[in-house]
């Protein structure tokens, strides 16, 4: 999906989030957040995957609707500079990934892996191409790169590197493990959440830290340390 | 027309506030802010609160139920940190307190007596705390002693946010306004839950509190029902989403409303109630909020 709104084309940084009312009508009340995949001109680029009523209300609009939007919203990933950066995404996580790319290709060594559970469910792969990165592949039951899951490669690769730094995105468990096997290689984690306001009005969003208290999700993140918090 | 309210010692711009929990300390959003009658700040309480476990927040057809647990920074940062950037608001700020003791309470008020906090709401209705918040709110007896000991200790604005939570809010009112309350703010949450497939409680503090377009009934008679029978004015608060569902409750008895959930959906919420109410009232051709404030009790 892409929305054409120039200031906000302009204004939106890699990590950023819209936080989108997918229905006109009280039900689903609250706003949907929605990560930004990518910025083409005026217009920002949403890849999202239909999971409950709201993104399948979202999913049903056409080329020339109008969507309520809220945004950017949320702090922008850090852009690291001259440094070794892994990049992996899992099923539809890769898409904030894209954009992030884009920009750190510019001025970090970056190297891109996608997992999903089959090949089926990867996606942007030809926009990661298009940057002029090869993503090295994993998917669950083989059918496409790497037999197993994508924090295997990234691993190993972790190794090879001076003071790598990984971003990710995906599911609960995969960035549980990816935590955990590159251990103390810092991971910088695009998380997804159920949001209320989206604007840090609410304190409904949030992630325990290690040392106790919340963050705000909508606030602080949604990129945030995960060395420092709990999933 | 002349839109101005008093209630206490403070005169609001217009009827409009902001619903604590539901706007933050009013900061993210100053142009909305000054633009309303005024804000009422997240709970506060003595000492820092770090919230109710995740998830905290869970929708369904009709609204929301939330349990943050009254997470906030405490009375001595809110002092330090919060205050000073408050003096940047130019509307009416009510801070929400919440003791867990009626010398809590006393030490809340204490420990805000600034020029720029115009007054208190008394927190007696919050869900998600174990203790305080709604086991106050549900007697009649305890809603009187607070209001009446914190009475004492300031001669600012006091509002009393009551619940509709297995009590008659007419019992809870009326002890408020005994203690000596400049007005009472109906209704609060109320009580509910969620559970997942598994069969477990959805939100990290298993139970929660309701708001919402769903509310709107419910409050609304509370409002009828307590208004006509205070002296005190009544502060009406529970699913307001436009400026017709303040026109309800204002027609229901409500001197002011709060807007609360509307401002997650959208943070400019509580200003287009108010451009809307102020629309209505000039189309209308109001001389006078009492034209409307209690028009379906005479009307019966």
């Amino acid at each position: 999906m892409w929305i054409e709104q120039p200031i906000l084309a302009t204004h939106v940084k890699p990590g950023q989030f819209l936080n989108i009312k997918v229905s006109s009508e009280p039900d689903p009340l609250l706003r949907r957040p929605i990560s930004v995949a990518d910025v083409t001109g005026e217009k920002v680029r949403l890849v999202f995957r239909v999971v409950g009523r709201g993104t399948e209300l979202l999913s049903r609009n056409r080329a020339g609707d109008i969507v309520d939007v809220l945004g950017p919203l949320g702090k922008p990933a850090m852009i690291f500079r001259n440094r070794d950066i892994i990049v992996c995404g899992g099923g539809v996580g890769a898409a904030p990934l894209l954009y992030l790319t884009r920009y750190l290709d510019k001025c970090s060594r970056v190297e891109v892996f996608l997992g999903a559970r089959n090949r089926s469910q990867l996606i942007l792969v030809a926009d990661f191409r298009k940057l002029g990165i090869k993503p090295e592949i994993a998917t669950d039951d083989g059918s496409m790169g790497w037999h197993g899951p994508v924090t295997e490669p990234v691993f190993r690769a972790v190794q090879k590197k001076k003071r790598p730094i990984v971003m990710a995105c995906g599911p609960k468990p995969m960035l549980v493990d990816l935590v955990a096997k590159v251990d103390p290689v810092p991971v910088w984690g695009f998380v997804e959440q159920r949001m209320g306001c989206g604007v840090g009005i609410c304190y409904c969003c949030g992630l325990r830290r290690k040392n106790g208290g919340y963050i705000r999700l909508c606030q602080e993140g949604p990129v945030v340390l995960l060395n420092e918090v709990e999933l | 027309m002349k839109y101005r309210i008093k209630i206490g010692r403070t005169v609001f711009a217009n009827p409009v506030l902001a619903a604590s929990g539901t706007f933050g300390f009013g900061l993210k959003f100053p142009g909305v802010a000054n633009r309303i009658g005024g804000i009422v700040t997240k709970g506060i309480t003595v000492e820092p609160r770090e919230g109710s476990p995740l998830p905290r927040i869970y929708e369904f057809p009709g609204g929301i139920l939330n349990s943050v647990g009254l997470e906030n920074p405490g009375v001595r940062r809110f002092r330090k940190e919060i205050l000073p950037e408050l003096r940047r608001l130019k509307c009416r700020v009510i801070v929400n307190i919440a003791g867990f003791s009626i010398d809590e309470f006393i030490e809340l008020v204490d420990g805000l007596d600034y020029k720029r906090v115009d007054g208190f709401e008394l927190n007696l209705s919050c869900p998600n705390v174990k203790n305080g918040g709604v086991t106050f709110g549900q007697s009649p007896r305890m809603v009187e002693r607070i209001t009446k000991a914190v009475r004492k200790s300031t001669n600012k604005t006091l509002i009393v946010k009551l619940t509709g939570n297995f009590i008659d809010p007419l019992k809870t009112a009326k002890a408020a306004e005994q203690g000596g309350a400049d007005a009472v703010c109906l209704i609060n949450t109320l009580f509910g839950m969620a559970l997942d497939e598994s069969g477990r409680h959805f939100l990290g503090g298993r139970t929660g509190g309701i708001s919402g377009p769903c509310l709107k009934p419910f409050a609304l008679f509370c409002v009828e029902r307590v208004a006509s029978k205070i002296t005190i004015p009544v502060i009406g608060c529970g699913g307001i989403m436009s400026g017709m569902d303040a026109i309800d409750f204002l027609s229901a008895g409500a001197t002011m409303v709060q807007v609360g959930t509307a401002s997650l959906v959208n943070p400019k919420a509580s200003l287009a109630v108010w451009q809307a109410l102020g629309d209505w009232c000039r189309r209308h051709e109001v001389k006078d909020w009492e034209d409307i404030v209690g028009r379906t009790k005479r009307q019966d």
